[in-house]
């Protein structure tokens, strides 16, 4: 019996609970295996300490406490919705987040759907003209790209097009020493945008290329595409029309697990065109044992994996009304 | 080359100013007009937006919380100290015009400018010394708990007038005053509620040429002009950004496509900096970090077999070619070591050349003939004993330091197995655990060797859990009684007498072996001009710099 779309969604979030609940428990646990702590790490960099400096470090951060003390500390806080203080940035881990996560979906929201959408249209040509010219040269460039380190190909972007050509900023998110406003800013930032985008779509574009090619290949075998021909429906009308919609399904799938995958991968790029994300933020405070941090930024990953799955599952039944929402 | 960003974005840890010792008499001085500088290429032009790479991006702004490298490079251009210092290491006037310390060496009296203002129009006073030094830096700073314990007390006898008291004298702490080391804070703004937390920690008012205004995490700094600086004309620069970014490569590049001007503390790597300074338009120094002097070492624990037999200690010694490690590992960067002591302290006579010397042509076979005589006999394949060799994890040349002195010692009959990890794990291991047996390490010698040195080798600095400190634990009553009486030693001939026979007994007896001094490189556009004013470099309040159009 199919539900409404609105109960599905409801019980959907809730399922989700325990599964996030774990999630943070987890993670917690995970990082206390990692010998060293925050306050090793800022006695570290500052080069010196005395024993007393290190012992109020300690006592401020809460690090003083038993482990359960910490965890179950930790957990009451997000319950309600608190995600704690970063001691090392001297500011609310939610604050920190916040600001980096809308760089991060900007730079991922862009990649996912210029790598989807033509990583579709390149593996329907391939498919289309399976073993001719168009399909071994995409083929042959799509395996390249793949196979190029992410940040290796950054880097040969940026000697390019930055220091050899000079047509695209070599890092940032918007030249800093100009400040613009308006709409100068949306223009700035785009420019900036460039060559990221480019370095991390040639990888997942590879990725959806291959899929839905395979895909394509193996709803030509189909029934349905049968009876579309022998109604005697164009090739292209059967490719655009009929195989187009089913062939989708697995690179949906496949670019809502990515989704997740994306907040981590990013981490390269981010470290090489500085772009001002969460994973760059992510790596940084495991380096620094920011605890909070490093579990606040888990916990939003969490979230938004579990959301961007649950959107993909409510395409799927618009995409093909056979699939219910149960 | 992602390793690298790795190692390198944690690149780290700078210290303090480096000291010399006040000569005898430090009466006060009359203040020069201007601090001293080197002579400015050009008349300075007005304006400009300076950019510079910072790396790594600081933790705070709280530059009276945290001495970490970073920090300083930024806060330094908002916070002034009350002194400043010339290439001779010699204090200059800062905030304080002048300066008298008693004979006894128990009381220094400061006499303050009089019409500086804080960013906030309120003016700066000997209640904000007071403030700052006793309430803040002797309580909360990493190494002012240190530097200001001999500190008791700090009378106002006006608003210009500040009088340190101290229990003994504690002449290294002259050296320990600039807007690095020392921050000048507003009183009115910070003695409400408690300083480690303050909400002004990332939004500082100082006294300095440049206003903080933004600071957008992930990305940069702004400082605009002050444009009622105490000194009058300056700074000549309209604005600051610093930038962070995490890549090296990256960072190479926009010194390159001239998006940024300036990067200091190595921020580009050597590696880079060999490609770079080819260019027309770049230009690189390693002077500036004169207050800093670095060692690069290899620490041994001398509480487990092998090495705490002194002979095996001095073996490996023996087996390092310092020479080819500075030319062929850090690229040329550097100077073979001789000791504890860094040679930037030849300057006020701390220094001194005449030790055990271990850099010799026939290293190998003398550690050969001390590991026979420490009766660690060859056995099956040549080995005498196997080590495990840790790696210190700030930068990718550590670990080819480390493949290196693996080849070396396997040489002299030590298997060596290398073994890296990050830095929490890696200062863990070395300063709370104790759990190794020898690594390699690199220690600034700081503003004195008070501050610096004795922390290395004093009794009273095998502190578990502190980072940075004697973690090696050796040390003899003989070498913490020469410290001791160096920390209190007002007569500078005494003092460097002591330090020399402390030098001796240290290489002698070869706890850490002293490989180089590191030099550490600031790579800059040359429309830069004027940034290169004290040995503090890029730790200065750069209201003398300035670009050309």
């Amino acid at each position: 019996m199919a539900v409404s779309r609105l109960q599905y969604i409801r019980r959907r979030l809730l399922l989700a609970v325990p599964v996030v609940f774990f999630i943070i428990v987890l993670n917690f646990l995970l990082i206390q295996i990692a010998p060293g702590d925050a306050a090793d790490v800022l006695a570290g960099e500052a080069g010196s300490a005395t024993p007393e400096y290190m012992d109020q470090l300690r006592r401020k951060f809460g690090l003083d406490q038993p482990i359960y003390v910490q965890l179950w500390t930790y957990v009451s806080n997000v319950a309600t919705f608190d995600l704690g203080f970063s001691f090392r940035h001297n500011k609310p881990v939610s604050e920190l987040i916040l600001s980096r996560l809308g760089p991060t979906l900007l730079l991922m929201v862009s990649v996912l759907l210029i790598s989807v959408s033509m990583g579709i249209l390149l593996g329907a040509i391939a498919a289309r003209y399976l073993n001719r010219w168009q399909d071994n040269t995409i083929s042959t460039v799509v395996v390249l790209t793949y196979a190029t380190p992410v940040f290796w190909a950054g880097l040969m972007l940026i000697v390019l097009f930055s220091v050899k050509l000079g047509w695209f900023p070599t890092s940032g998110m918007e030249k800093i020493a100009a400040f613009h406003t308006g709409l100068a800013r949306i223009i700035d930032i785009a420019h900036h945008m460039v060559l990221p985008v480019i370095t991390l779509t040639l990888f997942y574009i590879a990725l959806y290329t291959r899929l839905m090619r395979a895909s394509v290949i193996e709803q030509y075998t189909m029934d349905y595409v049968t009876t579309a021909r022998s109604k005697g429906l164009g090739e292209k009308r059967v490719m655009w029309g009929h195989i187009l919609r089913n062939a989708c399904l697995p690179v949906l799938t496949m670019a809502g697990i990515q989704a997740g995958a994306l907040l981590g991968g990013a981490v390269v790029v981010e470290t090489v065109f500085s772009w001002p994300g969460l994973g760059l933020l992510a790596y940084e405070s495991l380096f620094a044992r920011d605890l909070n941090l490093l579990l606040g930024i888990f916990f939003i990953s969490a979230c938004l994996v579990v959301l961007v799955n649950l959107a993909v599952d409510l395409l799927y039944a618009s995409l093909d009304p056979r699939i219910e929402l149960k | 080359m992602l390793i690298r960003k790795i190692q390198k974005f944690l690149t780290l840890v700078f210290t303090v100013g480096l000291a010399v010792l006040p000569t005898q008499q430090v009466s006060a001085q009359a203040a020069p007009k201007a601090p001293p500088k080197a002579a400015p290429a050009a008349t300075p032009q007005q304006g400009g937006t300076l950019v510079m790479v910072v790396q790594p991006e600081p933790p705070t702004l709280a530059s009276f919380l945290s001495t970490a490298g970073p920090v300083g490079q930024v806060a330094t251009k908002v916070y002034e100290g009350l002194l400043e210092y010339d290439f001779k290491l010699a204090p200059q006037p800062g905030l304080a015009k002048s300066w008298t310390v008693s004979p006894d060496g128990k009381t220094i009296t400061f006499k303050l400018q009089e019409n500086v203002t804080f960013h906030d129009g309120k003016p700066f006073t000997s209640a904000d010394v007071k403030f700052t030094v006793f309430d803040v830096l002797k309580k909360s700073h990493p190494r002012g708990i240190n530097t200001f314990r001999a500190l008791e007390s700090i009378e106002t006898p006006d608003q210009y007038t500040a009088v340190f008291k101290m229990s003994e004298p504690a002449p290294y702490m002259l050296m320990a005053l600039s807007g690095y080391e020392s921050p000048m804070l507003p009183k009115h703004i910070f003695e409400a509620g408690d300083v480690t937390k303050h909400p002004n920690a990332d939004r500082p008012i100082g006294t300095g040429p440049f206003k903080f205004v933004e600071w957008q995490k992930g990305q940069f700094m702004r400082f605009d002009k002050n444009p009622s600086y105490w000194k009058k004309g300056r700074p000549y620069l309209d604005r600051i950004v610093a930038r962070f970014i995490a890549d090296g490569s990256t960072r190479a590049a926009v010194l390159e496509t001239q998006e940024a001007h300036i990067a200091g503390f190595n921020a580009v790597l050597p590696v880079d900096v060999r490609r770079l300074e080819k260019l027309s338009h770049i230009g690189m120094t390693t002077r500036g970090y004169e207050m800093q002097s670095p060692i690069v070492e290899l620490d041994f624990n001398t509480r487990t077999k092998p090495f705490d037999d002194v002979k095996v200690r001095q073996a490996v010694a023996y087996a390092i070619d310092r020479k080819f490690v500075v030319d062929n590992i850090w690229f040329g960067f550097g100077r073979p070591a001789t000791g504890p002591i860094n040679s930037n302290f030849k300057a006020n006579g701390l220094y001194t050349a005449d030790v055990k010397k271990y850099n010799v042509p026939n290293g190998i076979e003398m550690a050969n003939k001390l590991l026979d005589e420490a009766g660690y006999k060859r056995g099956a394949g040549g080995v005498r004993f196997e080590i495990t060799h840790d790696i210190t994890p700030y930068g990718e040349e550590w670990r080819r330091f480390g493949e290196y002195v693996a080849q070396q010692l396997g040489k002299i009959g030590i298997k060596v197995t290398l073994r890296q990890e990050d830095v929490p794990a890696w200062l863990r291991r070395i300063y709370t655990n104790y759990d190794y047996q020898l690594t390699n390490n690199w220690i600034q010698t700081l503003a004195d060797p008070v501050i610096g040195v004795h922390r290395l080798y004093h009794s009273g600095s095998i502190r578990q859990g502190t980072v940075f400190v004697n973690g090696t634990r050796w040390s003899t009553p003989e070498t913490d009684n020469l410290m001791n009486q160096a920390a209190v030693e007002m007569n500078s001939k005494n003092r460097a007498r002591i330090y020399h026979d402390l030098q001796k007994r240290i290489v002698d007896a070869s706890p850490i072996v002293f490989v180089h001094e590191l030099d550490f490189v600031t790579v800059h556009n040359k429309k830069v001009e004027n940034f290169l004013v004290s040995p503090l470099g890029l730790y200065s309040a750069f209201d003398q710099a300035w670009l050309q159009k």
